[in-house]
């Protein structure tokens, strides 16, 4: 029985000279970029996976202070890469033609306080990078052909915001709801909406909506359930996924699923459950099982059905939604 | 549920040392790849106070999900894809024609063809994995695993897919080949062994050895030991073996006959013989039943009472033997119930495995029971925690064989058989470089398995080889063009024509971006990606204002053959095949010019200014370069008409700046002239006026 896969590989050495906070692969997992305490961004090449063939990398200064998380654009956008900061800073990193070196193409700054989350949105809605500050705020940047780019900078969690995530362009569903005119020779194109959840320090996850109307990001929904400081927040790609689902992972050391069957309905949570391994949809009265330790991380795999648990006691979970709707841990990693 | 492990080699952290990191504050993170199911993992601080400790490298590890396919496994996975097309393709037919067609002895005939491949296919692995050779990795599944694979598929297709015409036909012989071909006993070496002696009676080996065969319907072997019972001291026994041996030799099996009531008949008459050589067993006294040694009648009985069909004898035999289940229910068909059809089978193996249940340790001999007691759901569940190439392969024919059900379950919403595929898809994916085979089995998955294909394609690297990555700056074109070409092939294959366009804009972006102009407009085109045409239109004209009038030309000419194309593709897109067309045409000018073909050249910029093929904010521009033309003093290039037509528009762009609209004019020329101010284009463009001042002068009659 094929229970134990052992993962060999050799380590990238990223020399960073203190910890690493964020390692992200880009879209083709070609590249790696990661950002230590050292203040530096750095990418890799990934040569099919073997680190061995790596190149020694390139080392993208320009922060001030320790560099929390890594984002890449989609490849149609260029080589584009953002990082956040405790310095309170959003750069923007772009690979240079002919001498492949990458230089600092933009520096975001109206954030008061360690900006903690960079992502970007959904590719079908242009480039656009949302950022989540300790100064309680968010702000989208959106970026024009030329580079440039508009902000928009809202309150988002009382104490602060501790991560953004994208919900996918075109959401569970909405391939029956009406359809945008379509324009002769082209594929009929699916509404997009433009929408992202945050993680703050007030327990609280919420949902930002743009309107086109009014130009503006608002408040859609917020969903309480945490005890505790919100860690992260991952919505799950929606490849051919029936429902929505949007993971968080709490100081409360708790993981919370919460799913959405249609645009209209609610969002219904779930707890993962480490002492069974299994999860049961959570009653009002909220008896679920928990974690050794804060959960700090949720990382959803592309085809949403894995979820990736990293734990404050240093194991890292895979968890999978079973037939029956109930999630299950797969595997644990022993690092 | 099963709990995989998946441990890192080297390990992060050393053995015992883990839970002193985490006291300090540490932990370990981890993100998934965006494009397979890899992740990123590295040490990170619980904290952001925590820095580095000193007995760490801060490195990052890819973990993978799934163990990543060895060579040999590679070559099964991509042999086995072969088969799996071929079925894929037999059933789009079959959707193509009556429904019921798939219930045909037609349609049964190709399934039963296609499932036999995969038998023979496994079978062949399986021998190449047990030769002793010398193998550049270690198997990465033993050859027990083949083993079994091979034992499990063969099961499925003897059970569930018969020959055509043979469904209702008694199925015992067909098990019992399966289980001598599959668990091989009595051993070859304990008949060498037994018939190397002269009186092998006295062998304690002898009479297991006899019954086994009995029980396997080894005639052969059965009658070579039983003449050797004719030495025997025992006279009884010596005359029971003269009647019994003619028994063996005509014992009647299905195959010789060529009609089941024959068999039967046959069958009954036999049995009818056994009954008398029992009787004539039972007259033997008891004080001659045994010699010296030991006791004959007892095991003598045994091999009449299997030959009688006596189930209980048959199963308390195999118990004594060490033989299993499998045993049993196969002599069952051979013996007790020689007309066993495959539909009585589930109630006989239930019955038998109530007795002697299944190795609940062994996941193949669990796969056999559910087979043989005929449930298909739960052999696949079994089969995907074996090997999850087998749950898929089994499931998809399964399904059209209507043993599985094809609801969509209501939390994922796809059916059964599409599961299990999908997790086998999700294995391939371990490997990036698997994935024309990950998406032949993602695209046979309905809606979700579609959507999946298409992320996949999408992350498809369009800069395929290594070498790529040392001159990154220019991705070598042909790599591009030929990882493009093959995502667009297969994507019309599958008819996921989004997925072709949106390959083509990335492309045709990361081409721009190396400014390879001709291939990134032909892919933009290809993909109707009208406002990513506009740019690099806009990209190539900017070549003109950033390098000079060479390079533009250079840059351009390589567009001039896609125009007839995008003539006939552009129809609803006058405004770029517009645009297109002046980018060619002007460049086309500076190609005549630089080879001295001035005539031509200075034509070619009248129509382009009279029938306002340039966009305005370019007629400054060819203003400026009809100087030249102008001042040509070797022939006069423009007639007066034409001279007439350059001082309107230039009239035109002084009046028009004048009023405020210079924007629409001087944009360009703004960009190229010294200063970068309107005032300095306008200051040119007095230049353009007075050439034609003199021009109009060169043209009046008598001063020529």
């Amino acid at each position: 029985m094929p229970s134990a896969t052992v993962s060999d590989s050799v380590p990238i050495e990223t020399a960073h000279e203190d910890m690493i906070h964020d390692a992200q692969l880009d879209y083709y997992g070609k590249r790696l970029a990661t950002c230590s305490s050292d203040r530096t961004v750095k990418v890799f090449d990934v040569v099919d996976g073997d680190a061995s063939k790596t190149s020694g990398g390139h080392t993208l200064k320009g922060h001030t202070g320790p560099v929390w998380q890594v984002a890449w654009a989609h490849p149609k956008f260029g080589h584009i890469l953002a990082s956040c900061s405790y310095d309170g800073k959003v750069l923007i990193w772009k690979e240079q033609q002919g001498s492949g070196g990458w230089s600092k193409v933009g520096e975001h700054t109206l954030h008061t306080a360690s900006v903690n989350s960079v992502s970007w949105a959904p590719h079908e809605l242009g480039a656009m990078l949302a950022c989540a500050s300790s100064d309680g705020k968010i702000s989208v940047l959106t970026f024009k052909d030329d580079g440039s780019w508009v902000a928009d900078i809202f309150n988002g969690h009382a104490i602060g915001c501790n991560a953004v995530s994208w919900a996918p362009a075109v959401l569970p569903g909405s391939l029956i709801t009406p359809q945008q005119q379509s324009i002769p020779g082209q594929q009929p194109q699916t509404q997009s909406v433009k929408r992202f959840a945050s993680a703050g320090c007030d327990n609280l996850v919420k949902i930002w909506g743009y309107r086109e109307d009014s130009q503006s990001w608002i408040e859609e929904e917020t969903l309480e359930g945490h005890a505790d400081w919100v860690r992260d927040v991952a919505w799950a790609p929606n490849i051919g996924l029936p429902k929505s689902y949007i993971a968080t992972a709490s100081q409360d050391k708790t993981v919370l699923i919460w799913t959405k069957e249609t645009a209209s309905s609610p969002w219904v949570k779930t707890a993962l459950d480490p002492a069974s391994a299994i999860a049961s949809p959570s009653p009002a009265s909220g008896t679920s099982g928990k974690f050794p330790d804060v959960v700090w991380r949720v990382s959803w795999s592309l085809a949403g059905n894995l979820l990736a648990v990293s734990c404050g006691d240093g194991k890292v979970t895979l968890w999978k939604e079973n037939l029956k709707g109930i999630w299950e841990c797969v595997s644990d990693m022993n690092s | 549920m099963v709990i995989k492990h998946i441990e890192l080699v080297p390990p992060l952290v050393e053995a015992g040392k883990f839970s002193e990191l985490v006291r300090s504050g540490h932990t370990v993170s981890a993100s998934f790849s965006p494009s397979n199911n890899s992740l990123a993992v590295h040490l990170a601080p619980l904290e952001s106070k925590i820095s580095a400790t000193e007995e760490h490298e801060e490195g990052v590890y890819f973990a993978s999900c799934d163990d990543i396919p060895s060579s040999e496994r590679r070559l099964f996975i991509a042999d086995t894809l072969v088969i799996f097309s071929m079925f894929k393709s037999m059933l789009k037919d079959a959707k193509l024609r009556d429904p019921s067609w798939l219930r045909t002895s037609q349609a049964m005939e190709i399934i039963r063809k296609l499932s036999v491949d995969y038998v023979n296919f496994i079978k062949e692995c399986w021998i190449h994995a047990s030769q002793p050779l010398s193998r550049p990795e270690p198997l990465q599944f033993s050859v027990e695993h083949y083993r079994s694979l091979y034992s499990t598929f063969s099961l499925f297709v003897v059970l569930f897919i018969p020959e055509p015409g043979y469904e209702d036909a008694p199925v015992g012989e067909e098990l019992m080949e399966w289980l001598n071909i599959h668990f091989i006993e009595p051993s070859t070496e304990e008949g060498d062994q037994l018939s190397s002696l002269d009186r092998p009676w006295e062998d304690e080996n002898f009479w297991p050895y006899l019954t086994r065969s009995t029980i396997r319907g080894l005639s052969k072997a059965l009658l070579f030991f039983l003449n050797n019972l004719l030495q025997h001291p025992s006279e009884d026994l010596q005359d029971l073996i003269k009647i019994l041996i003619p028994l063996v030799e005509s014992h009647p099996r299905l195959p010789q006959y060529t009609t089941e009531r024959d068999f039967a008949y046959s069958s009954r008459r036999w049995k009818d013989k056994v009954k008398a050589l029992r009787m004539e067993m039972d007259r033997i006294p008891e004080e001659s039943r045994f010699d010296e040694l030991y006791d004959w009648w007892d095991p003598l009985s045994d091999v009449v009472g299997i030959l009688e069909g006596r189930g209980e004898v048959i199963q308390r035999v195999c118990e004594e033997l060490g033989a299993d289940w499998k045993e049993v229910c196969a002599a069952w068909g051979i013996f007790v119930d020689t007309r066993l059809r495959r539909q009585d089978l589930p109630d006989v193996a239930a019955e038998i495995l109530e007795a002697m249940p299944p190795d609940p340790t062994s996941l193949e001999d669990m796969m056999l029971s559910y087979l043989f007691s005929g449930h298909p759901a739960q052999v696949l569940k079994h089969a995907s925690i074996f090997d999850s190439w087998l749950s898929a392969h089994m499931a998809d024919i399964m399904e059209p064989l209507g043993l599985l059900e094809t609801d969509l379950n209501s939390e994922s919403e796809v059916t059964r058989r599409d599961q299990y595929v999908l997790d086998y898809a999700d294995y391939l994916r371990s490997d990036p470089t698997l994935w024309r085979i990950t998406v032949a089995y993602l695209y046979s998955c309905g809606k979700v398995g579609e959507e999946q294909a298409d992320e996949l394609m999408m992350r498809v690297p369009l800069q395929l080889n290594a070498s790529d990555l040392d001159s990154r700056s220019h991705p070598r074109l042909d790599s591009v063009a030929e990882a493009v070409k093959e995502v667009s092939a297969l994507c019309r294959e599958y008819g996921r024509e989004s997925v072709r366009r949106a390959v083509c804009k990335i492309a045709s972006v990361t081409l721009m971006r190396s400014q390879d102009y001709g291939l990134a407009i032909s892919y933009s085109i290809s993909a109707e990606d009208w406002i990513g045409l506009g740019r690099i239109i806009d990209a190539v004209l900017n070549e003109y204002i950033q390098s000079g009038p060479v390079v533009f030309a250079s840059h351009a000419s390589k567009i001039a053959p896609l125009l007839d194309e995008t003539h006939s593709s552009l129809r609803t897109e006058e405004i770029f095949a517009h645009r297109l067309m002046f980018t060619v045409r002007y460049s086309q000018i500076h190609k005549m010019r630089l080879e001295h073909d001035y005539s031509n050249a200075a034509s070619e910029l009248l129509v382009l200014l009279r029938d306002e093929i340039a966009p305005r904010s370019w007629w400054p521009i060819l203003l400026c370069d009809s100087i030249e033309f102008l001042q040509y003093n070797s022939q006069l290039l423009f007639s007066s008409s034409d001279a007439i037509e350059l001082l309107r528009k230039l009239e035109e762009i002084f009046i028009r700046s004048s009023q405020g609209s210079g924007d629409d004019y001087l944009t360009v020329l703004v960009r190229i002239v010294k200063g970068g101010s309107e005032k300095e284009a306008l200051e040119r463009l007095k230049t353009v006026r007075l050439a034609i001042a003199r021009y109009f002068v060169r043209c009046a009659p008598g001063i020529k």
